[in-house]
């Protein structure tokens, strides 16, 4: 029986391999990240609208320059994702504690 | 995959009781208990020793956030690898 932790990286798993293996290929296009962008993260991010900011996504993340963003260089996303959220929980109890 | 995202940064939180580090006994509790299934010998201490020491980029001996990050990372990359090398159409 996995954790829930386990169960978080499962799906973190599946959500890229869903969206990478449509071009057939195991990485995501620039196309391919747009969509996992506005599907999975429409409450967390909205810059997937504007095209010049997931040209700028796309650069940060593809590390070695392939035009392509492989399960590695997701991870990224993911990292930054859960600073910003646990940032966001930090100065929320900070408020709480002022209260 | 927010769902998954929240888990990741709420296991952290609850585990170190919403301090910003996880010490030694809270990351062996941690290891045990969420990554028992995908990883071997998370009972044994001696083990999660040296995992977390692996971790402490600056030698603290406390993981922060930022070292649990580079945790989960690499053991989602490494099952993510073993995942589609043999089975890459099981989902």
């Amino acid at each position: 029986m996995p954790s829930e932790l386990e169960g978080a990286m499962e799906s973190l798993i599946k959500v890229f391999h869903r969206y990478a293996s449509k071009d057939g290929r195991g990485t995501l296009n620039r196309r391919e990240l747009r969509e996992l962008m506005e599907n999975e993260l429409s409450n967390f991010l909205k810059s997937q609208k504007d095209p010049a900011a997931v040209d700028k996504i796309m650069k940060d993340l593809d590390t070695n320059g392939d035009g392509q963003v492989d399960f590695e260089e997701f991870v990224s996303l993911v990292v930054g994702l859960s600073i910003a959220c646990e940032q966001c929980y930090q100065m929320h109890m900070k408020k709480m504690a002022k209260k | 995959m927010e769902a998954a995202i929240k888990t990741l940064v709420t296991t952290f939180i609850s585990t170190s009781k919403g301090k910003e580090n996880l010490n030694k006994k809270e990351f062996q509790k941690l290891v045990s208990n969420q990554l028992g299934s995908i990883m071997e010998d998370t009972d044994s201490a001696s083990a999660v020793e040296e995992l977390k020491r692996g971790l402490d980029d600056n030698n603290d001996g406390k993981v922060s956030f930022a070292e649990y990050l580079t945790l989960i990372g690499y053991v989602a990359t490494s099952l993510s690898q073993s995942k589609s090398g043999s089975s890459a159409d099981a989902s």
